[in-house]
């Protein structure tokens, strides 16, 4: 298997993360950057993952990306700030830099399947708007497979 | 020609927003739209958790759902926007590149699973405009929503990225527009219309949900200045992080917007004669009699 880094290289072609012209379109374009400036600034960011990747990896800022993919959309580069935000937590997932929050809602899954927690008679909830059963968990097999995709790594870096 | 598909809840639907799970069976079940229910699936994984701890197993994971879907040989039907992002970005990435699709099939061989391309991924809104078609929903209108101002609020991942989704324009999107306008109601032109709720990044608590909020009030805001009835959305996400935001705004700031956010099945469920309470109308964190009155004075 590969690792982050070097899907890093095959998927956006790291070489590329240098084509970044500091234009801004990115920060120009996410909605966290209007929201909470002082905190978030993709721009600021994709230059940290060149130039200050071992320190950037142990904060917790490049996690809050919501995806929405506005900045991938725009950049006039073709850099793919979402997926390098992404494969850039994968290196912080691999060295244990793993936030709280996170962590949490992937224990979560891996418990029942679901991102979301179902309480145990929520059925009865359903029921009630003529809305069939989902069940507390994914069905048992869907849980066998997914701990079987996910793999003792995978699990291990959850627990530690 | 009937439709039919294989439907995909993901939990925000089915967890959170109950009412408009309602709401769109109803309005699928009336349009004579068929949903084949499989207990095999999981969790589409989303991209920014999942796939942040291992991009590839994430993926495997992901596209597990499209090859249940493949078993099936029917095309998947997801509630949520977040969903459609991110079963359609594992098939797009699978498809394009030949490396990836390779260690992902290698992962799912252990589950007897193969990734196959020929999927096909629709969300509500793509599988009325892209299958059901604007023409055929116009003939389905019994009760026009004329004079109601509805402001379409097209969240993220129902477009964006253009490569994953290839669903409308990534700068100017017009198909919620234009099926807001088959219900009789006028689409509200507005600033904030393709904002963002950033539902999919609000894992850490505070922050947040104090940006949700920030960002909330930018798009009511912009929103109410057009004099907007009702605010219509693609996602169920959008729908949560909306009203949740104006309850904050309300607490926080004693700023109430008393705006009824709701999904675009549930405009087309009323315009088609429809009654709140099939649409799950009664069960929702909005109070919607300002907008049933007017649709419908007593």
């Amino acid at each position: 298997m590969v690792t982050s880094r070097e899907l890093l290289g095959r998927l956006i072609d790291e070489k590329k993360l240098t084509y970044c012209e500091n234009c801004g379109m990115c920060t120009a374009s996410c909605p966290l950057a209007r929201a909470i400036p002082e905190t978030y600034n993709p721009r600021i960011l994709l230059q940290r993952v060149i130039f200050d990747l071992d320190e950037l990896i142990k904060s917790e800022e490049f996690w809050l990306c919501a995806w929405c993919y506005k900045c991938t959309e725009r950049c006039p580069q073709g850099i793919q700030p979402t997926e390098i935000f992404l494969l850039t937590r994968n290196l912080a997932v691999e060295r244990g830099y793993i936030p709280a929050n996170p962590r949490a809602i992937m224990q979560e899954i891996v418990r029942s399947g679901r991102s979301i927690p179902v309480f145990e008679d929520f059925d009865d909830w359903r029921e009630d708007y003529g809305l069939p059963p989902i069940g507390p968990t994914i069905s048992e097999e869907a849980l066998e497979e997914q701990r079987k995709i996910m793999g003792e790594e995978f699990l291990r870096r959850l627990r530690t | 020609m009937s439709l039919e598909y294989l439907l995909y809840p993901g939990c925000v639907a089915s967890v959170r927003e109950l009412g408009y799970e309602v709401s769109m069976r109803k309005v699928f079940e009336a349009l004579d739209i068929g949903l084949e229910q499989s207990n095999d699936f999981n969790c589409c994984m989303p991209a920014c958790l999942v796939h942040s701890f291992d991009y590839t197993r994430g993926l495997a994971l992901t596209s597990r759902n499209l090859c249940i879907a493949d078993e099936f040989d029917m095309p998947m039907l997801t509630l949520c926007s977040s969903c459609f992002g991110n079963l359609s970005r594992a098939k797009y990435l699978l498809d394009t590149n030949d490396d990836l699709r390779r260690d992902v099939n290698g992962i799912l061989r252990q589950v007897g699973k193969e990734y196959r391309s020929g999927v096909k991924i629709e969300q509500v809104i793509t599988a009325l405009y892209n299958d059901y078609t604007i023409k055929r929903l116009k003939d389905r209108i019994r009760n026009p929503l004329e004079g109601i101002k509805a402001a379409p609020f097209y969240g993220c991942h129902i477009f964006l990225p253009s490569r994953y989704t290839k669903f409308d324009d990534s700068e100017f999107p017009q198909k919620l527009d234009s099926l807001i306008k088959v219900t009789g109601a006028e689409s509200v032109d507005y600033h904030e219309k393709t904002s963002c709720c950033i539902g999919c990044g609000s894992f850490f608590g505070e922050i947040s949900e104090k940006a949700a909020a920030i960002l909330a009030e930018m798009i009511l805001d912009s929103a109410s200045k057009q004099g907007t009835d009702c605010v219509i959305t693609s996602c169920p996400f959008c729908i949560m992080q909306l009203e949740m935001g104006q309850i904050r705004l309300k607490s926080e700031k004693g700023v109430d917007y008393r705006m009824p956010v709701m999904h675009y099945v549930d405009l087309l469920g009323l315009s088609m004669g429809l009654e709140p309470k099939e649409l799950g109308l009664d069960i929702r964190r909005s109070d919607m009699t300002p907008l049933l009155e007017k649709i419908n004075p007593p």
